[in-house]
C-alpha cells in the first residue's frame, strides 16, 4: 500500500520533466523508475502506475482545459465522434495510466530479477 | 521464468508507446498518433489558449535583425497595433505577430498554391499538386520573387517580414506548433520571400482566373454565329458601369481587326477549373462591393468610403488586421497572412478599398504539334521547341512524383489526359508574366499616401492582380480606377479558344495606365463598384469578362437618392438585402404566370410572392420560392444547353439578365419551345409550368425548410472542412445578388465603413477572429457580430499608450537581438 502510494507520487513528481522538454513517453520509463524502487505484486503495481500517470495527465490536461473554459476539448470532443468534454479530459487520463501502469509493472518485474520482490 | 515476464512487459510498454505514436488509419480518415495528441504537454491540450488574455504579458521578445525596438498593443479584437521606429521594422514585427497567430494558415495557402500538399497529406492530393505546378502558379511565384529582387526596396522588405516570421518560427518548440500540424503530423517549415510570392499568387488566381473559352467555343460552333450573338449578348444595356463616358475617350483610337477563330466544339467537361458556364446569378461570386461618397452628400462635410469584399468565408479567416505606425505612417487595414503591408484600409488622410475587376485575364492557345512527341510546335509555320519543366512533386510515404509540364509561348500546358478538351492548348495567363519589381509596391505604399496623387502613384503597383479601387481623402477628392493588367485585345479576341499556330494571334500589349478606366470627383457626388462592367461599349479598347448585373444597380439606385450621408447609411447599404434580379424578373414572371392554371394550393405561395418587396431577409420564404421558380423557368427555357451538357459538351447558359430581357421582349423565342414535348411552348406556357414544380417543391418541403436562411444554408469551414473546427447552420439574409452578398460558403469577408473626418472614425467586421488557433477566443468572436449586420469601431492609434483602458487587451515589446 506504501510503495503503491510512494509510486504514484513519484510519478507526479518525475513526470513534471515533460513541461521541461522531457518527450511524452518519458513516462514509460519514470514509471519504470518508480516501480523498480518501489517494487509491489503485479495488480498493485499496475494499479498504482496506472493512478500515477493518469493523475499526472488529467490534471496538466484539466488545468489547461480550464483556463480555456472548455472551449478547444468541446471541439476535440466533436472531432472524435462527439465526445463529451469529460470524455475527452478522460481520454488523455486513461492514455496516460496506460503508460504509467505498464512502465510501473516493467520496472517492478525487471527488479525482481534482482531481488527486489513486494514485502 | 522471471525473465520472461519482464521481456514481455517490457515489449508490451514499447508497443504501447510505438502504438500511441503512430498515426492511425480509420476506414478513410487519418487519425493523429494518440499519445502524440493526447499527452497535455506537447499535445492539443497545449493549444488551448486561456479564454482571457487580457494583461498577460508576452514578452520582451527578441528578434534577430530588428533595428530598434517595436512596440505591439494588442486591442480587445486581438488586432495588432504595431509602432515601429522605420518601415522594414514594422514589416518584420507584422511578420512576427501574423505568424504568431496565422502560422498554418500561411503553411496551407503556400502548399496549396505550389503543389506541395502532398508533402503532408500524402498520395490523396497528388492531383490537386500537378494541377497547381501544370497551372504554373509554382512558375509564377518564382518569376515574382526573381523581379522582386532587381528593387532593393521590394526585395528589403519581402526579406524583412520572412525574418519576422522565421523569428516566430525558430522559438517554438513542439508544444507550442499550432493545432492543424498536430493533427496532420507535421512541423512548420521556415518561411521566404517565395512564400509570399506564392499568397499573392494564390490571391491573384483566387481572383482572376476565370474564362468561358472552352464552353464559348462550343457555344459558337454549335448555335451558329447568329443564335450566339442572340444568346450571349455582351453588353447589358440597364447596367450602370463603374466608369461612365464623359467624352474622356474621345481621340484614343485602338483599332485592331476582329478576330473570331472558329474552332470545333470539343467534347467532356472541363475538370480543373471550377464550371464557369452557368451563368453568375447561379453561382457563388468571388465579388465585392465598394463606394465613396463626397463631402457634398454626407452630414458631416467629409467623404466616407465603404468597402466588403466577397470572398469564400473559411476559418481561419482570409483576412488579418492590424495598424502600421513608423514616423512616416500611420495606417490601418486588412491584408492575407503572408503578405507584407495594408491590402485595404486607411489611415489619417485617405480610405481605400477594392472590388474585383472581373476582367478576362486568361486565354486559351490551340497548339499546332509538329509531332505525336508534342515537344516541338509551330508558330507561323516554323517550329519551335517547347520548354519542358520538370516538377517534382513529393509525396508523403511514397517516392517523389515527376512530371513534366511543356511550356510554349504562350504558357504552360496544362492537362495531361488525352481525353481532356484542352489536352492541346496552352495556358496564357497574365500572371505568368514577371511582374514590375514594385509590383507589392501598393500595399506598402498606400500606407503613407495623402493625397488623390498619391494614391494615383501607388496603385500601379498592383500589377496582374486586376482591382477596382476606390478612394477617398479628408482633403474631399473621391475616385475609384479599374486597375491591373489588362491585355489589348482585337474585337472577340480570347472570347474563343484561340489559334496558337499564328503569331499573330497573340495580345497586343496591355493597356496602358493612362488609359485605364478612372473617375475623380464625377459631379454626382459618388464613385461605386460592384464587379460590373467597368465602362460602357464606348470604351475603346475591348474586354471581356464575368461581370455582375445586380448588386451594382441596386448600390447605384442606393446611392443616387442619398442625401446627409453618415456611416450609418453606409452600413445600411452593406447590409442591403434587395435583390435587383428578382425585382427585375418577378413582375414580368407573375404577368406571364397564367393564374387560371394554377390549384388551390399553388395560392399560398402566390400570395406570398404578390406581396414580395425582392427582400432576402432570413425569416421570409419568398425568397426561396422566387429561386426556385426562376431557376426552374430558366432550366425548362434552356433545355437545349442542358441537353449539350449532359452529352458532356460545355456550353454556355445565357447571363440572368439577357433570360429576363428574353421573358420581357421575346416570349415566343424558339428557345422557350420544349425540346421533349410535341406542343410549341411560349414563355408564358414556361412560366407556368416552373411554377407549378416549384408549388410542388415547396409542399413537399414544408414552411420550415422553406425559410430562407434555411433553404439557403450557411456556414464558415475550416480550411480541413473538419465540422469541428467550422462554425455550422448559422441565420443569415442576403444572397449572391443582393448587396449584402451572403451566399452559402461565400460572403462579405471584411465590411469597413470609414468616415474621413479628423481624426478619421472607421468601423469594421469580418466574420472570424484573428487568431487562427481554434483553441483560442478569438478564432471566430467576430461572426456573431457580423451575423448580426453589427460593426466594432476601429482604432488607429496615435500612440501605443493612447488605447482607452476598456480595450486594451495585451502590450508586447519587440526588441532587437
Amino acid at each position: 500500500m506504501k510503495n503503491s502510494f510512494y509510486t504514484i507520487i513519484l510519478i507526479l513528481i518525475l513526470g513534471q520533466a515533460s513541461h521541461f522538454g522531457l518527450p511524452w513517453w518519458g513516462l514509460a520509463p519514470i514509471a519504470a523508475i518508480a516501480g523498480w524502487l518501489f517494487p509491489q505484486r503485479t495488480w498493485s503495481c499496475l494499479l498504482a502506475g496506472f493512478a500515477g500517470g493518469f493523475l499526472l495527465w488529467i490534471t496538466v490536461a484539466l488545468w489547461l482545459d480550464t483556463g480555456n473554459e472548455g472551449m478547444l476539448s468541446a471541439r476535440i470532443g466533436t472531432l472524435f465522434m462527439g465526445l463529451s468534454r469529460w470524455a475527452v479530459l478522460a481520454t488523455s487520463g486513461v492514455l496516460g495510466g496506460l503508460i504509467g501502469g505498464m512502465g510501473c509493472l516493467t520496472g517492478t518485474w525487471a527488479g525482481s530479477l534482482f531481488g527486489r520482490t513486494a514485502a | 521464468m522471471r525473465v520472461f515476464r519482464f521481456l514481455v512487459a517490457l515489449l508490451l510498454t514499447i508497443l504501447l508507446v510505438w502504438q500511441l505514436h503512430s498515426p492511425q488509419q480509420l476506414g478513410t480518415s487519418r487519425i493523429p498518433a494518440l499519445g502524440d495528441f493526447f499527452n497535455p504537454f506537447t499535445g492539443f491540450w497545449q493549444n488551448a489558449e486561456p479564454a482571457d488574455i487580457t494583461g498577460i504579458l508576452n514578452g520582451p521578445l527578441s528578434i534577430p535583425g530588428l533595428k530598434q525596438p517595436v512596440q505591439v498593443v494588442y486591442d480587445d479584437l486581438k488586432v495588432p497595433h504595431i509602432f515601429a521606429e522605420n518601415l522594414a521594422d514594422a514589416i518584420m514585427a507584422q511578420g512576427y505577430v501574423t505568424a504568431q497567430n496565422r502560422l498554418w494558415q500561411m503553411d496551407i495557402s503556400t502548399r496549396q498554391t505550389s503543389g506541395r500538399l502532398s508533402e503532408v497529406l500524402g498520395a490523396r492530393t497528388l492531383h490537386l499538386d500537378k494541377l497547381a505546378r501544370r497551372r504554373g502558379l509554382l512558375f509564377a511565384a518564382e518569376n515574382d520573387w526573381k523581379a522582386w529582387q532587381t528593387s532593393p526596396e521590394t526585395a528589403l522588405y519581402m526579406e524583412a517580414y520572412a525574418a519576422g516570421v522565421n523569428a516566430w518560427i525558430d522559438q517554438l518548440t513542439p508544444a507550442d506548433y499550432p493545432l492543424e500540424f498536430k493533427l496532420l503530423g507535421y512541423a512548420p517549415e521556415p518561411w521566404s520571400p517565395l512564400k509570399t510570392a506564392l499568397v499573392v499568387e494564390s490571391m491573384i488566381d483566387a481572383l482572376n482566373k476565370r474564362d468561358n473559352d472552352l464552353a464559348a467555343t462550343n457555344s459558337l460552333a454549335v448555335f451558329g454565329r447568329d443564335t450566339f450573338n442572340y444568346l450571349y449578348p455582351l453588353w447589358n444595356p440597364r447596367q450602370q458601369p463603374i466608369v461612365p463616358d464623359t467624352g474622356q475617350w474621345k481621340g484614343l483610337n485602338v483599332s485592331l481587326p476582329e478576330m473570331s477563330a472558329q474552332l470545333p466544339a470539343t467534347t467532356q467537361r472541363d475538370t480543373g477549373i471550377p464550371d464557369m458556364s452557368l451563368p453568375s446569378a447561379f453561382r457563388d461570386f468571388y465579388g465585392s462591393n465598394n463606394w465613396a461618397v463626397s463631402g457634398a452628400r454626407t452630414r458631416s462635410g467629409y467623404p466616407i468610403l465603404a468597402n466588403d469584399t466577397h470572398l469564400p468565408l473559411k476559418l481561419p479567416h482570409v483576412w488579418f488586421q492590424q495598424q502600421l505606425h513608423t514616423p512616416e505612417r500611420n495606417c490601418y487595414g486588412v491584408v492575407v497572412p503572408g503578405v507584407p503591408g495594408i491590402a485595404i484600409g486607411f489611415n489619417e488622410e485617405i480610405a481605400w478599398g477594392f472590388t474585383n475587376v472581373s476582367q478576362e485575364v486568361v486565354d486559351w492557345y490551340l497548339i499546332d504539334w509538329t509531332d505525336q512527341t508534342r515537344t516541338a510546335y509551330r508558330i507561323d509555320g516554323a517550329p519551335q521547341q517547347a520548354d519542358l519543366r520538370v516538377e517534382r512533386i513529393a509525396v508523403k510515404g511514397q517516392p517523389d512524383v515527376l512530371d513534366t509540364v511543356r511550356y510554349t509561348i504562350w504558357g504552360p500546358v496544362v492537362y495531361d489526359d488525352p481525353e481532356h478538351p484542352l489536352y492541346n492548348c496552352a495556358y496564357r495567363y497574365v500572371t505568368h508574366d514577371a511582374p514590375t519589381p514594385e509590383s507589392l509596391g501598393q500595399f506598402l505604399n498606400i500606407g503613407r499616401a495623402k493625397t488623390y496623387t498619391d494614391y494615383r502613384n501607388a496603385i500601379p503597383g498592383l500589377d496582374c492582380l486586376a482591382q477596382n479601387v476606390a478612394f477617398a481623402s479628408h482633403s474631399g477628392d473621391i475616385a475609384i480606377t479599374v486597375e491591373g493588367k489588362f491585355p489589348v485585345r482585337a474585337r472577340e479576341q480570347g472570347r474563343f479558344i484561340l489559334d496558337g499556330s499564328q503569331s499573330a494571334n497573340a495580345w497586343h500589349g496591355f493597356v496602358p495606365q493612362e488609359d485605364l478606366p478612372a473617375l475623380l470627383n464625377p459631379s454626382r457626388g459618388f464613385v461605386f463598384s460592384a464587379n460590373q462592367h467597368s465602362t460602357p461599349p464606348s470604351y475603346p479598347y475591348f474586354y471581356l469578362g464575368n461581370f455582375d448585373d445586380n448588386r451594382g444597380r441596386r448600390i447605384f439606385n442606393r446611392l443616387e437618392h442619398m442625401q446627409g450621408v453618415t456611416a450609418d447609411s453606409m452600413k445600411s447599404i452593406q447590409l442591403d438585402n434587395y435583390n435587383q434580379l428578382a425585382a427585375d424578373a418577378l413582375p414580368i414572371m407573375l404577368q406571364l404566370l397564367d393564374r387560371t392554371a394554377l390549384e388551390a394550393a399553388d395560392q399560398e405561395w402566390l400570395k406570398a410572392l404578390d406581396a414580395w418587396k425582392y427582400e432576402y431577409k432570413k425569416d421570409l420564404i419568398a425568397p426561396s420560392l422566387f429561386e426556385m421558380w426562376f431557376q426552374d423557368t430558366y432550366l425548362l427555357t434552356w433545355d437545349e444547353q442542358e441537353a449539350f451538357r449532359q452529352q458532356k459538351i460545355d456550353v454556355l447558359f445565357p447571363e440572368g439578365w439577357r433570360f429576363i430581357e428574353l421573358l420581357t421582349k421575346d416570349t415566343t423565342s424558339v428557345f422557350f419551345d420544349r425540346r421533349d414535348t410535341p406542343e410549341r411552348e411560349t414563355a408564358r406556357n414556361i412560366v407556368t409550368q416552373a411554377f407549378r414544380e416549384m408549388s410542388q417543391k415547396a409542399r413537399e418541403k414544408g414552411q420550415e425548410a422553406l425559410t430562407w436562411s434555411v433553404f439557403k444554408g450557411f456556414a464558415i469551414r475550416h480550411l480541413t472542412s473538419q465540422a469541428a473546427f467550422s462554425r455550422l447552420g448559422l441565420q443569415t439574409s442576403g444572397s449572391r445578388n443582393t448587396p449584402n452578398a451572403i451566399g452559402q460558403d461565400h460572403g462579405p469577408s471584411f465590411r469597413m465603413v470609414v468616415e474621413l473626418t479628423q481624426p478619421v472614425k472607421a468601423w469594421g467586421v469580418y466574420p472570424g477572429g484573428q487568431s487562427g488557433n481554434p483553441g483560442s477566443a478569438y478564432y471566430d468572436n467576430m461572426i456573431d457580430t457580423w451575423v448580426e449586420g453589427n460593426y466594432f469601431e476601429l482604432l488607429l492609434l496615435e500612440r501605443p499608450d493612447a488605447i482607452p483602458d476598456n480595450r486594451l487587451l495585451v502590450r508586447q515589446t519587440l526588441l532587437p537581438k
